[in-house]
């Protein structure tokens, strides 16, 4: 017996530990020591101007400190988050789910860009990560070893240090330096206009398909009712009973055929979709805001307000200022971003509209 | 035993009336230990002639016996003693009384020691792979001697049937698993002394105590009085799966009074060789008690359990494998402060308790036994919400994900490639394992607004608590020598809870209990979400939970099966028949014990269920309500089976004997629901499986030969199959609840022990050559559990059985596929689909040496072949195969139908032991086991296909995920020391 004791006590016979685990240390928090010195936003982003605006591969010491504005736990960003400075706000392609446990909003980042590339989506400067595809200027880091090797996670600002959105207005919704920072803006009205485009299938694979005259349609034109649409996005599930009430039956495909011809081939989907908002002090095209909400948003089925809706009443946004191809967008990160012109809230923490 | 000798006094006194004296003779000896020649008492002696039994007598105290007038002839003399290996010596009866001086024994152990049981012990359920071991027992017969170990480590599936064909019974109740069919192996494992004693039928033979099925039937005696008697300790030390195993046994044999006491306790504890994270901390305890009351009848009552807990392995994909190096990766584990923590730890505590009543006289046996198994029956897992998924070996992580060759595939990152490529070259701990680090560090860091932690990433524990009880009474009569009887009836009420309860909050305070996915499509409707809407409706929010809490799931599987069997059985010396009936009725229902949001159902006064203002109710196809709480309608099925078997002995220890089986079971409570977790609904179409099954065989056994071969031929119809799978694109459980699933098992099985020329030398072999096929096109229903939708509503799976190979030429190095005149293309054959998870080609070939000075010597070359992968549905599928653009070319059928078979593998094993005698009265000895000598550590034994599809750059056609397996490990040792007095 003894033998076989001594034989396998060679192994321990705890190969697992089985009894209660010891609390892992906290991660470490990185500072401003750990990094020498450190490049601004803005002329991280100048070098992609610089570079004709194509795509820069940054290949000298750079790294970047800013602290997070967004969050992607309303699931209105995706894979992404934004960080901004004293001098500028951009986005960082992270390329995972769920950021928010991980990265949170008024954390310091520093961002080691070596070996990043700095690039643009429609206008939008974006670090991420050398896009070999050639598909985008940039591509999302994805995988954590590279996220462990250039993001790395500061202090939570608090107090003073935590940014505060800036209030824009007029023509500093143009300003290219508030692009990609938090702001507010204030005394807007709705315009009753959306922009949608929807896809009878949007399954199919083959691009061309996809956006053939027969398989695409816009709900971009003013329609009295908006086809029924209140809310900020469309769920599957809103879509899907827009689909059924027969809201889009009479909208006309560029083919002629009207959606209602092909109601029983629609396969329904989240939709993301553009809310029109004008903004006070500017005229014609330029005073379009549009509140640009994914229908993978938690909030993307919640109406806006009713007295919004029929022009009563003003909203105050506050959110992360975006661009596309020229026009100027806006992502709210949560409901609590919609606000009354007294600066109470539109919404409770359920997203129930306070009247 | 009395009886016997009297019938035996009777046939030779008349006999001897019949025939003159000069025909007579006898045979007379004396039975020895044949070391050491120390004399047998006790020891039976039958002989027979023409498998008829001629006559029995016992050695005295001195091991002496003598038979007399016997007719001159060839007899076959079989000698049996407890703790003895069975003898076979023939005699030649020619006119006096022949003195064969010593009949020599060899001591049992020194071959059970090499125990079956030792080894084969696998996860089942639950991790995409089921397995149990092959065979669950030994027994005399050959073959199965050798399959039921020596074929374990591959997984082999006697005649490629399911575990759950495979009945077991405990003192006469049937104890396999009510809810799925599995036999419970291991609610007695590590009590290998106290279930030792058992006897054992092969395919379709009936059993004594029980109707049986197609797979033979075992059953486990288990009372005080079948364990040995005496003290025994053993120690056990072996790399394939723990590294220690402690056992002591007492067992008192019948004392004077009539009483018996026997207990078994073992400890298993450790690691192995092969696969980190796995390890065992199991306890054993087995306590029996039995008294005899007169002559005739006796009470026992026994209880035991084996608790504990181990670490599971995983499966991976060879990617993953072939990057670490190593096909025994588990992604179970990461280090959590520098120490190794297994994810998926099953727990359990299962006692089972038994009153058993019999009564056995000359004529009749019967017995009345009440059975009660309860407990706990838990597996960790990772569960987490609205986070990024925690598996090191999740598709995401890996190089595949971001590079592959073929540009159809739209993967050309080759840099990231090559970053995660690096990580698990280097095998970075942090990245390959699981980062336990990381989970702490996110829920310490979600702070709700009143400052508490609510945790994102937990551990749950999937529960399976039992609560089984049996009545069972068997029946045995003997009408006269040639006619007997035997009839019982069983009822069995089970009731098992399924629920998920939260183990670990892994550093948080809290966690909520909603549905984390249907929070996504429903977002905007929070009741949608809910896994308890009646609790949400009345209290306004998600139930918190903190550690110890149900949440998620909570049902009731409620089974009711009711059996009643009988047989009459033929015995007129060589000739045997027998036929046996069974009928029953099984019922089952679920319950759910919780609303789920998404399957409201109805309340319970039948009205629809309202959330402010909005109908949450949903119906099916056929207009039903889906409910998630509440009962299910009720699933009954009558079944009625039948057997008949045939058989007749030859003069010189030849037998050839045949059977034929009928046999009509009910589904299972666990292949019937589309998605047990969440919803009443039931597979469609559901109905009893049939099964016709005949073997036919031939045997010889006579002086040291014994020989087996079998045909057999079995078809079964009708079967439904639940798969689960968990999507990682859905968060949640995806469902493929089949239907219609037909197979056909034909094949031959041989086992044979051979005397060589030198004593105690001999060859052995086993041989196992069978087609087990699929032979239909069945029908599925998928569903995910947190989706009202169903993805796939009864579709037929056309490419299950079989798919078309086309005839195609090879020019210029690119493949040409031919048409016909129409243009059609041309189909050379069609490939069949196999039964998977098993080879169906085994064979070994062993020397097995034994000396008079108790060593032994065992040398196994075996070798497997047509070992298949276990399919999914999805692939065969007409979706599957033609792709986005809804067009099947050969290319996609031959690659998206097709079954992966396994490459053959060739083994060698051998075992030496050794046993030392004190004073007759002590023993103890060693036997040291090698296993896979070669070291061969590339021997897929099953796994399974993921059921993802990816999309094509072209959008012509799909890719499959890739599969993922479970490897044989390497070279193992096994070395067991005992003692016993």
């Amino acid at each position: 017996m003894a033998v076989v004791v001594l034989l396998s006590g060679c192994e321990e016979f705890q190969p697992v530990f089985t009894g209660k685990y010891d609390v892992p240390e906290p991660a470490r928090i990185y500072t401003d020591a750990d990094f020498g010195t450190l490049t601004s936003i803005a002329d991280v982003k100048q070098m992609y101007i610089d570079n004709d605006s194509k795509p820069y591969d940054i290949v000298d010491n750079c790294v970047i400190k800013g602290q997070i504005v967004s969050s992607d736990k309303t699931g209105n960003f995706y894979k992404s988050f934004y960080i901004q400075d004293e001098t500028a706000g951009i986005e960082i392609k992270m390329g995972k789910n769920g950021l928010y446990n991980d990265y949170k909003i008024g954390q310091w980042v520093y961002v080691d860009c070596c070996n990043l590339t700095v690039g643009a989506y429609e206008g939008m400067i974006q670090i991420g990560y050398k896009d070999e595809t050639g598909e985008y200027e940039t591509a999302y880091l994805e995988h954590q070893i590279l996220i462990d090797l250039h993001v790395f996670k500061g202090a939570i600002a608090e107090g003073a240090d935590l940014v505060q959105p800036k209030v824009i207005a007029g023509e500093e919704v143009y300003d290219k330096k508030n692009v990609g920072t938090l702001v507010t803006i204030e005394g807007l009205k709705y315009l009753n206009k959306i922009f949608c485009i929807g896809y009878i299938n949007p399954n199919i694979v083959d691009e061309d398909k996809k956006k053939s005259n027969e398989n695409r349609f816009f709900l971009d034109e003013e329609d009295p009712d908006n086809w029924g649409i209140n809310s900020w996005a469309m769920s599957e599930t809103c879509f899907r009973q827009h689909v059924e009430n027969g809201d889009f039956d009479n909208v006309v495909m560029n083919d002629g055929v009207t959606v209602g011809a092909r109601k029983h081939l629609i396969v329904p989907q989240p939709y993301t979709m553009n809310q029109y908002f004008e903004m006070p002090g500017l005229s014609g095209a330029r005073r379009y805001l549009q509140v640009r909400t994914s229908g993978y948003a938690r909030f993307s089925d919640v109406d806006i307000p009713a007295p919004v809706l029929s022009g009563e009443a003003t909203v105050t946004f506050t959110g992360v200022l975006t661009e596309f191809d020229g026009e100027m967008q806006f992502t709210l990160i949560d409901l609590s971003g919609v606000r009354k012109a007294d600066g109470s809230p539109w919404y409770d923490e359920n997203n129930k509209v306070i009247l | 035993m009395i009886k016997r000798v009297l019938l035996t006094v009777a046939a030779v006194l008349c006999s001897l009336s019949l025939f003159a004296q000069s025909d007579f003779g006898g045979v007379k000896g004396k039975v020895v230990n044949r070391a050491g020649r120390i004399p047998i008492a006790g020891a039976e002696l039958v002989l027979s002639q023409n498998g008829e039994n001629v006559a029995s007598v016992r050695s005295d105290a001195e091991g002496n016996f003598l038979v007399e007038n016997l007719q001159n002839g060839i007899y076959d003399m079989k000698v049996t003693a407890p703790g003895f290996l069975d003898a076979n010596v023939n005699v030649t009866v020619e006119g006096y009384i022949k003195d064969l001086i010593f009949v020599g024994m060899v001591l049992e152990q020194v071959v059970t020691d090499v125990d079956d049981s030792n080894f084969a012990e696998f996860d089942m359920e639950d991790s995409g792979f089921e397995d149990a071991p092959s065979i669950l027992f030994g027994s005399n017969d050959p073959f199965t001697n050798i399959a039921s170990f020596g074929f374990s480590s591959i997984r082999f599936k006697n005649r490629g049937y399911t575990n759950e064909s495979q009945d077991v019974y405990l003192s006469g109740v049937r104890m396999n698993d009510a809810i799925t069919g599995y036999s419970p192996y291991s609610l007695w494992s590590g009590l290998n002394e106290a279930t030792r004693s058992k006897e054992t039928t092969v395919g379709v033979e009936t059993a004594d105590e029980s109707f049986g099925g197609y797979n033979g039937v075992t059953n486990i005696h288990a009372v005080p009085s079948s364990v040995r008697p005496g003290w025994r300790f053993s120690a056990l030390t072996n790399s394939a799966l723990y590294r220690l195993r402690l056992m002591a046994t007492y067992a008192s044999g019948e004392l004077d009074n009539g009483w018996s006491y026997a207990f078994n306790v073992s400890a298993r504890v450790g690691g192995n060789d092969w696969v980190k994270g796995v390890y065992y901390r199991n306890f054993a305890y087995y306590a029996g008690v039995e008294k005899r009351f007169g002559d005739y009848s006796r009470i026992s009552l026994v209880t035991f359990a084996a608790p504990g807990q181990r670490g599971a392995q995983n499966a991976s994909t060879q990617e993953v494998y072939d990057m670490m190096g190593d096909n025994m990766y588990n992604s179970n584990w990461g280090y959590q402060n520098g120490k190794v923590r297994n994810a998926r730890v099953r727990k359990t505590f299962e006692p089972v308790t038994l009153l058993k009543y019999k009564y056995s006289d000359d004529k009749v046996d019967a017995s009345v036994a009440l059975l009660w198994r309860t407990g706990k029956n838990g597996y960790t897992a990772m569960d987490w919400y609205d986070a990024p998924d925690p598996r090191p070996d999740y598709y995401r992580n890996l190089p595949s994900y971001y590079y592959m060759e073929d540009p159809d595939y739209d993967r050309q990152n080759y840099q990231k490639y090559a970053w995660a490529l690096d990580t698990w070259q280097h095998q970075l701990p942090q990245y390959t394992h699981i980062n336990w680090d990381r989970l702490y560090n996110v829920n310490a860091g979600n702070f709700d607004e009143i400052g508490l932690r609510r945790s994102k990433y937990v551990i749950e524990e999937r529960r399976v608590d039992q609560n089984d009880v049996h009545l069972t009474a068997n029946v045995k009569y003997q009408l006269n020598k040639a006619i007997s009887l035997a009839g019982g009836m069983t009822l069995r009420w089970n009731r098992t809870e399924y629920y998920k309860k939260l183990d670990d909050l892994l550093g948080g305070d809290y966690f909520i209990n909603i549905d984390s996915f249907a929070e996504r499509d429903f977002a905007t409707n929070p009741a949608m979400v809910q896994n308890d809407l009646d609790y949400y409706m009345s209290k306004g929010t998600a139930p918190v939970v903190g550690k110890g809490d149900k949440y998620g799931y909570d049902y009731y599987a409620n089974v009711m099966d009711e059996r009643i069997w009988g047989r009459f059985a033929l015995d007129l010396g060589g000739f045997k028949a027998n036929l046996a009936l069974e009928g029953g009725l099984n019922e089952f229902y679920r319950e759910g014990l919780v609303r789920k949001g998404l399957f409201a159902g109805l309340d319970d006064n039948g009205n629809e269920i309202v959330y402010e203002g909005k109908v949450l109710t949903t119906y099916d196809s056929n207009g039903k309500p889906i409910t998630s709480k509440g009962r299910s309608e009720l699933q009954s099925f009558w079944t009625y089976s039948a057997k008949l078997g045939l058989q007749y002995h030859f003069a010189g220890g030849h037998r050839v004997y045949a059977n034929a089986g009928y046999f009509n079971d009910a589904p299972t409570f666990s292949q019937s629901f589309i998605s047990p977790r969440t919803r009443n609904s039931v597979v469609p179409n559901l109905e009893t499986i049939k099964t016709v099954s005949t073997d036919l065989n031939y045997q010889y056994s006579n002086n040291g030969y014994n020989v087996r071969v079998t045909g057999f031929y079995t078809k079964i119809m009708d079967q439904s199959d639940m798969m689960s799978f968990y999507d990682d694109s859905q968060n949640s459980f995806t469902n493929f609840a089949m239907n219609g699933i037909d197979q056909r098992h034909m094949g031959i099985e041989l086992g044979f022990k051979i005397p060589l020329v030198l004593q105690g030398l001999s060859m052995e072999g086993a041989l196992s050559w069978g087609e087990y096929i699929y032979t239909s096109a069945p029908r599925m229903t998928q569903t995910i559990d947190n989706s009202a939708e169903v993805i796939a509503d009864n579709a037929l799976v056309p490419y299950w059985a079989s798919h078309p190979v086309y005839k195609k030429n090879v020019v210029e190095g690119k493949t040409v596929y031919e048409t016909d005149a129409k243009g059609d293309f041309i189909v050379e054959k069609w490939q069949k689909h196999y039964v998977p998870s098993t080879p169906q080609f085994a064979a070994n070939l062993g020397l097995n040496y034994r000396t008079n000075s108790y060593w032994f010597f065992e040398i196994d070359a075996q070798y497997f072949a047509n070992s298949y992968l276990d399919m999914n549905p999805l692939y065969r599928t007409d979706m599957a195969v033609a792709g986005p653009d809804n067009i099947a070319t050969p290319v996609e059928v031959e690659y998206m139908a097709a079954q992966e078979r396994f490459d053959p593998v060739f083994l060698l094993n051998a075992s030496v032991g050794k046993s030392w005698y004190i004073d007759r009265k002590y023993n103890f000895g060693f036997s040291l086991n090698l296993q896979n000598i070669t070291n061969n550590r590339y021997v897929k034994t099953g796994g399974y296909e993921q059921t993802r599809l990816i999309d094509s750059k072209s959008a012509e056609r799909y890719y499959r995920f890739d599969s993922k397996y479970f490897y044989m490990q390497g070279i193992n040792y096994m070395l067991n020391l005992y003692f016993r007095f």
